[in-house]
């Protein structure tokens, strides 16, 4: 898999923890470990998912990718430079390669700013041509973003467009510069279905046009099989399993991505029988920080083992790795491999 | 193919109409608003109208114009509305200087104050850390010193204050009040999305403070402009009073004090009664100007209706 | 008898552009122990209607023309003080986000307490005590979390405790308005069987306003497809998912990428959706319609009736109605 295919970005091994306020006086906080050692690989062209639940950590991990935050361990490479503690002018020159696109189109847009001075921003920050190149650039993004014809909307302010227009403008503003990676938070999910499809739509086209790569980051796996080419399932901190998008999801071997499938309400009233039932029906009390992180929940799960070792990612098959000792008989270990 | 590049002055033109307008329909709903309004309008009027009577007649000057004829505390009559004071100056004249005191003393002590804690407060809730403390620390020593106290060892010390001396330290002593407000928005503004997607857009802080932060803010920072004209006024009337104002100014506290230092009090309502009523009145019709643009400037009222 | 009977529901707000048509003319029926869902994309006036059928518009709305009966009454005589003795009694809602409307310097076990109380105040600390054990037992919650406050439950914790107040007075119907939006997808499958197995339990009707097609599918027997104000389409679900007529629903279903079946090409639906305010006189649809006909704007489109169950509100519904 990786041979001929370059890799524009890799997380490797990153570690993010957070420690909660403090209660009493002398008392430290509680420390909550929001990822756990990740490592995720992005082909350049690529749509590649991270699929989670909230408090899974999918969303600190595209924070540590745009450099909102820092990660406590671990490194991060943008086309095998380490980016990891940028600072300065580099860290302004990474930003004209990677951007985002925020979750919420209510609260991305500045509402004192008009669409044409959101759009034009980045390339003011950035001193990119002059007035007449700024605006080209603008109109141009505009009308490939189906935001036509620009002149209508230029002068608006967000609060007179719709939640599916402000998220067009938000991810124009993410284009503009015409980035190599864009991370894309959640950028349906505040968003009726109609305008959440125009939206997909528009991410596939940027990536057939422009060859951006994107890491598209929900908690929809449908939304996922959709669009994506990879997805990576990640469970409180932990990527459980990675794989091409249609075999996670029709052939999934971990349990937590099981339990999601069967949990998912399915269009057809389907029988109350679930397919795969990985699920206990009351959490296990464990230590925390020890073994696999889905112990607590699993049926599977060895009482031993499970509770004392935590999996690493284990090839499966071509590009396909799962992070369970019981995914299938004689799965061979080979740590740290990822797809 | 290109476009038709389009003139960014249009773009600066329509954004300060369209939203002036939305403001005023909002504003003019609220009764708070229109009684204001219409007070101080009637106030800017007299401040005006203060140009006036000099030039009619000499006499009518309100420092140094003594009516030949009279030279004591009279009544109102048809020469002089209002009466005349204890040198026999015209009060009217006196009334309509005050009130251009008034508004200069008020709206220039409240733009500085405001202009100071809004830059304060935006760097102070922006960046946070050692510079938040410094920059709160300080603004608490100040809030805690009382104004009126240092004004007048001020005063002993340096004879009597000239009028933009006390404008100054009117604006000096009012503005850790707005630094505080301004502080708190901007730190609420400062995990708003639209902010972070600067920042991953690569603006540098101060891009972020004037650029982004900035306009949001502007808006409350009108609105305690309003608030501090009227604490202004009243702090300079108290001055003025207490005999510590600039002796060449005619301002309503003066009228005031001459009032009172004269022993007229009890016996020339006439004098007496119309400053005392315009402090009041104009500091409440700022007050109401002020609830009534909370009105218009509450993001409630900007944010589209959800039905359902 | 059914249960619930609306005819001709008709609700608007007033607003500084003028009056909005929020909801127009609906009409439905549902009969005791079914569940009836409402769909439809923000704006179209599925909210408004579950407000509405309690009687808990905002200040600026109004009901403004139709009847809902319930249990034979119709709800829009009554007044006020008879409107608070039917809410939560016999109708109980449960709103968006509902999870924040647990008051956080309460105990849970207070609120719910409170809630019983005050409805029913005839019974004794002990009975009532008894009655929430009972509760929580159904909802799934641990019943050592019951002297907990609020903010040591989690998001689905919350969800179940909001349920068991809306369940606390055994109403004859409850009003879900999008009430797992905010949980994970493992929680609100649990919340969700949960729902199934108390209304079995209970025989409670229930009315499920969601924009989420999929949760409507998994616990609705009947659903209704709402647009612009206004009911385009209702039937058994069976009905509606697998044999949708009208041109929105169709429009609907496929703007949702589903996660079993081919992959087809997601369709949005272009153009958007009318202003309430001065709505189009012919179908609300028309101009986004693929099948539109010059007709279909100038004239008010009328129910044709598929099956006995299924009925759609359009000109003409092709291979589908033996016309």
């Amino acid at each position: 898999m990786d041979h001929g295919e370059e890799t524009i970005l890799e997380l490797d091994r990153i570690v993010k923890k957070y420690r909660t306020k403090a209660f009493l006086f002398g008392a430290r906080g509680q420390e909550v470990i929001a990822l756990n050692e990740i490592s995720i690989k992005v082909t350049r062209g690529e749509i590649f998912g991270l699929v989670g639940e909230s408090g899974s950590g999918k969303t600190t991990a595209g924070r540590l990718i745009v450099r909102l935050e820092q990660p406590g361990e671990g490194k991060i490479y943008l086309d095998d430079h380490d980016i990891t503690s940028l600072k300065g002018k580099a860290s302004k020159a990474y930003s004209r390669r990677v951007q985002m696109i925020f979750q919420d189109p209510y609260q991305s847009l500045n509402p004192q700013l008009s669409i044409f001075d959101t759009i034009s921003e980045p390339l003011i920050i950035h001193k990119i041509g002059n007035t007449k190149a700024k605006e080209d650039a603008v109109w141009q993004t505009m009308k490939s973003i189906g935001l036509s014809p620009p002149h209508d909307f230029a002068h608006r302010y967000p609060h007179q467009l719709s939640g599916g227009q402000r998220q067009r403008v938000a991810i124009a503003r993410a284009m503009v510069l015409n980035p190599e990676f864009v991370v894309a938070d959640e950028p349906t999910s505040m968003l009726d279905a109609s305008m959440s499809a125009q939206i997909f739509n528009i991410l596939l086209e940027m990536r057939k046009k422009l060859n951006v790569s994107f890491l598209f980051i929900t908690h929809s796996l449908a939304a996922a099989r959709y669009l994506c080419d990879r997805i990576a399932v990640i469970y409180r901190g932990n990527v459980v399993e990675v794989g091409p998008g249609d075999e996670v999801i029709e052939n999934p071997k971990h349990p937590y991505t099981q339990a999601l499938i069967d949990a998912l309400p399915k269009f057809r009233y389907s029988g109350d029988k679930k397919r795969y039932q990985t699920l206990i029906r009351a959490e296990r009390r464990v230590p925390e920080h020890a073994g696999c992180p889905f112990f607590s929940r699993c049926k599977r799960a060895d009482p031993i083992k499970c509770s004392r070792e935590k999996p690493p990612l284990m090839r499966l098959g071509d590009s396909h790795s799962v992070a369970c000792f019981y995914a299938e008989p004689g799965i061979k270990t080979s740590s740290g491999d990822n797809a | 193919m290109s476009e038709e590049s389009i003139d960014k002055k249009p773009l600066q033109k329509f954004r300060w109409i369209s939203r002036f307008h939305a403001g005023w329909a909002v504003f003019k709903q609220s009764l708070f608003g229109k009684i204001g309004l219409t007070l101080l309008t009637f106030f800017a009027l007299m401040a005006l109208c203060s140009f006036i009577p000099p030039l009619v007649n000499p006499m009518y000057q309100p420092m140094a114009g003594v009516d030949p004829e009279i030279s004591t505390v009279t009544g109102p009559s048809m020469r002089h509305w209002l009466g005349t004071d204890f040198m026999g100056r015209d009060l009217l004249s006196q009334l309509l200087a005050g009130a251009r005191i008034a508004f200069m003393v008020g709206v220039s002590a409240a733009f500085m104050s405001v202009f100071l804690g809004t830059t304060v407060g935006m760097i102070a809730g922006y960046m946070g850390k050692f510079v938040d403390t410094f920059l709160m620390r300080l603004a608490d020593i100040v809030m805690v010193m009382p104004a009126l106290v240092v004004l007048l060892m001020l005063a002993a010390l340096f004879g009597q204050l000239n009028i933009w001396f006390i404008v100054f330290f009117i604006a000096l002593f009012r503005w850790p009040g707005v630094s505080r407000v301004i502080r708190a928005q901007t730190l609420s503004l400062k995990h708003r999305p639209f902010i972070e997607a600067a920042r991953v857009a690569g603006a540098s802080h101060l891009r972020i403070i004037f650029r982004h932060i900035m306009p949001n803010v502007l808006p409350l920072s009108f609105l305690y402009m309003t608030f501090q004209v009227t604490s202004a006024i009243i702090i300079e009337a108290a001055l003025a009073f207490l005999g510590f104002g600039d002796p060449r100014t005619v301002s309503w506290g003066m009228m005031l004090q001459w009032v009172w230092k004269t022993g007229n009090m009890f016996k020339a309502p006439y004098w007496l009664l119309p400053p005392g009523i315009c402090i009041s009145l104009i500091t409440l019709s700022f007050y109401m100007l002020g609830r009534a643009m909370d009105e218009v400037l509450d993001p409630r009222l900007r944010k589209e209706w959800k039905t359902g | 008898m059914a249960l619930l009977e609306v005819e001709n529901l008709t609700i608007g707000y007033q607003s500084q552009k003028g009056f909005l048509k929020a909801v127009e003319g609906v009409s439905f029926s549902l009969d005791k122990g079914r569940s009836f869902g409402f769909v439809g994309e923000s704006g179209c006036g599925k909210t408004t209607l579950g407000m509405a059928l309690m009687r808990l518009l905002p200040p600026n709305g109004r009901i403004e023309g139709g009847r809902i009966f319930f249990d034979g009454k119709d709800l829009l005589e009554k007044t006020d003080e008879e409107m608070r003795k039917v809410r939560w009694q016999e109708i109980a809602m449960i709103f968006q986000a509902a999870m924040n409307a647990l008051n956080p310097v309460h105990r849970v076990i207070d609120q719910i307490t409170e809630a019983i109380h005050t409805h029913t105040p005839s019974h004794n600390k002990d009975e009532v005590y008894e009655q929430v054990r009972a509760l929580f037992k159904f909802v799934g919650l641990p019943e050592d979390r019951m002297r907990d406050y609020p903010h040591q439950y989690s998001g689905g914790m919350k969800q179940r405790a909001i349920i068991a107040m809306a369940l606390a007075c055994r109403p004859k119907l409850i009003i879900a308005d999008e009430p797992t939006t905010a949980l994970d997808v493992i929680v609100q499958d649990q919340i969700l069987e949960e729902t199934k197995s108390l209304q079995r339990e209970f025989g409670i009707s229930i009315i499920y306003i969601s924009h989420d097609i999929s949760i409507v599918a998994d616990i609705c027997h009947d659903i209704g497809v709402m647009y612009a104000g206004q009911l385009v389409e209702y039937g058994a679900r069976e009905e509606v998912f697998d044999n949708p007529v009208h041109h929105y629903t169709e429009a609907l279903l496929s703007s949702y990428p589903t996660l079993t079946g081919e992959k087809s090409q997601l369709m949005p639906i272009p153009g958007e959706a009318p202003n309430l305010i001065n709505p189009p006189f012919g179908c609300r649809f028309s101009d986004r319609c693929t099948e539109a006909r010059v007709s279909c704007r100038s004239n008010p489109p009328v129910w044709l009736e598929i099956t006995p169950t299924h009925k759609v509100f359009c000109h003409q519904c092709g291979k589908h109605c033996g016309e």
